[in-house]
């Protein structure tokens, strides 16, 4: 596909991308609107509901957007098994590396012998059990596209390049430097996709609205962006000029009707979208469409033609929990894991110098 | 047993349990699976902090001699939404604690399974939200 027919591809994509698949506008509730005429966005909008729902759809369900009632009450029977298995709350229970539970209990990567060093289970979010099948929602198999053939090619020599490393055999695996560490792990960011898409925990989201602007915070990391808005019939602000490039990127926002609408650009080539990294030519559509009083719809499209075959979109509704408080996140401060894998690390070489290997 | 793994994802990824994208740290990293501990000791402070608190705590070793231990707990943040308060685990609360040694050798420790000598446990789970957050003390 040439570049201009992607970005046609892409266009109508985004186009056709109204978030029909989530819940409408209730007809008893009106859009609140700020004092100066924006629509009022305001307050707080956790994702932790969503937490439980997969980011890419089962294939067996297809084209299907939500589950059957009998799907939804399996979903909801596991959600009820896992909380049992949260309140073990133990180390050496063997049961939990049992992967005869379904996978709910630690996955066989963080067991060992039978006995599980995975972080606790109870330090997670589990979210409430949702009818929608997956968080992709856009293509219609809600199944991330296919990576381009050059991303492709990259993924694979970064693979080999790890595994060629004597450290990729080794338990606690490769850390001989802060750079074997993801953005997370390093407390720099998870990112401006991962930092308000539903996963693991802490998905605090709040929304202030000023005159021209709306700032949005993510709990996760403690991230804020403050989003230039153009006042209706504006022509909008420009982006920051190419050369400038940040963890979040350039967002700019505008008004279709009572949506609002961010475009996100100017990242650096270091972002990465899960444990995907995406060039810098990515470019984020977010669209945040307030349908009643508690709930807001929220979607991202991504699209970065380096990396992905077309564009993909997440979607899900946000619920207002104004007693949510979003706490301060001073994580370099606090960060003893990368002093204890990088010295855990060093240990282990030694230890294996002494036995001679 | 490998088939019986791969049938437990493809379940999982069908019916919600969520596949993570974004990884959490590697625990094998930090912590020795060969060097499981279990400490009895007196709570001397905890670190409310990110990304993970830290309970310290004292323990007499086998030689009778003491020495501060500091041991991983969960966010803050999840904590707090847990119902656990800075009173929940006040300076000389006495603590028993299973987890893993640090691989660098030093006195430091994940700490899964946290009780106090009675047995009751001091992390309640209820990652539930339709469940009410709480702490045992």
């Amino acid at each position: 596909m040439t570049p201009s027919k992607y970005f046609l591809g892409a266009s109508i994509a985004i186009a056709m991308l109204v978030p029909v698949f989530l819940p409408a506008q209730t007809k008893s509730w009106t859009q609140p609107k700020t004092p100066w005429g924006d629509p009022d966005i305001q307050g707080v909008w956790p994702g932790t509901a969503m937490v439980g729902t997969p980011l890419e759809r089962d294939k067996s369900l297809g084209t299907r957007a939500f589950l059957t009632e009998d799907e939804f009450a399996k979903r909801a029977e596991r959600a009820k098994t896992q909380a049992a298995i949260d309140n073990e709350e133990t180390v050496s229970d063997l049961t939990r590396c049992d992967p005869g539970r379904g996978g709910l209990g630690n996955t066989p990567t963080t067991c060992k012998n039978g006995i599980s060093i995975g972080p606790p289970l109870y330090w997670d979010d589990r979210g409430k059990p949702s009818k929608q099948a997956s968080l992709v929602m856009d293509p219609p198999d809600g199944r991330i596209p296919p990576l381009t053939p050059e991303a492709q090619k990259m993924a694979a020599e970064r693979i080999a390049a790890r595994r060629a490393r004597p450290c990729a055999a080794t338990a606690g695996g490769c850390h001989d430097t802060w750079e074997d560490e993801s953005l997370w792990d390093r407390c720099i960011t998870r990112g401006t996709v991962g930092s308000i898409v539903p996963n693991t925990y802490n998905q605090g989201n709040q929304i202030l609205q000023t005159p021209g602007y709306v700032v949005l915070r993510n709990e996760m990391i403690h991230e804020s962006r403050i989003i230039p808005v153009a006042a209706p019939n504006n022509a909008g602000r420009p982006h920051v000029p190419p050369a400038i490039r940040t963890w979040l990127g350039d967002s700019r926002g505008h008004w279709e009707g009572n949506t609002l609408v961010v475009e996100t650009t100017n990242f650096l080539d270091k972002t990465v979208i899960g444990q995907t990294p995406a060039s810098e030519d990515l470019k984020l559509v977010e669209k945040f469409a307030r349908v009643s009083a508690d709930t807001m719809n929220y979607s991202v499209t991504i699209e970065d033609p380096k990396t992905w075959t077309k564009p993909w979109t997440i979607s899900f509704p946000l619920k207002s929990e104004p007693d949510y408080v979003l706490y301060e996140y001073a994580c370099h401060e606090g960060n003893y894991y990368m002093y204890n894998a990088l010295s855990g690390a060093r240990a282990e070489e030694k230890k294996a110098a002494r036995n001679g290997r | 047993m490998r088939t019986k793994i791969l049938i437990g994802v493809a379940f999982a990824s069908l019916f919600g349990a969520a596949v993570p994208v974004w990884a959490h740290h590697s625990f094998a990293a930090e912590f020795d699976i060969n060097k499981p501990v279990k400490l009895e000791g007196t709570v001397t402070s905890m670190e409310w902090i990110n990304p993970h608190s830290w309970i310290h705590l004292d323990v007499k070793g086998p030689d009778g001699k003491t020495a501060n231990w500091m041991v991983e707990g969960g966010s803050p943040n999840i904590l707090l939404r847990r119902g656990f308060t800075k009173k929940s685990l006040e300076p000389g609360t006495v603590i028993v604690v299973d987890g893993f040694q640090a691989k660098n050798g030093e006195y430091r420790a994940n700490g899964s399974n946290i009780t106090f000598p009675d047995g009751k446990r001091l992390f309640l789970g209820g990652s539930n939200p339709n469940e009410l957050p709480q702490a045992t003390k």
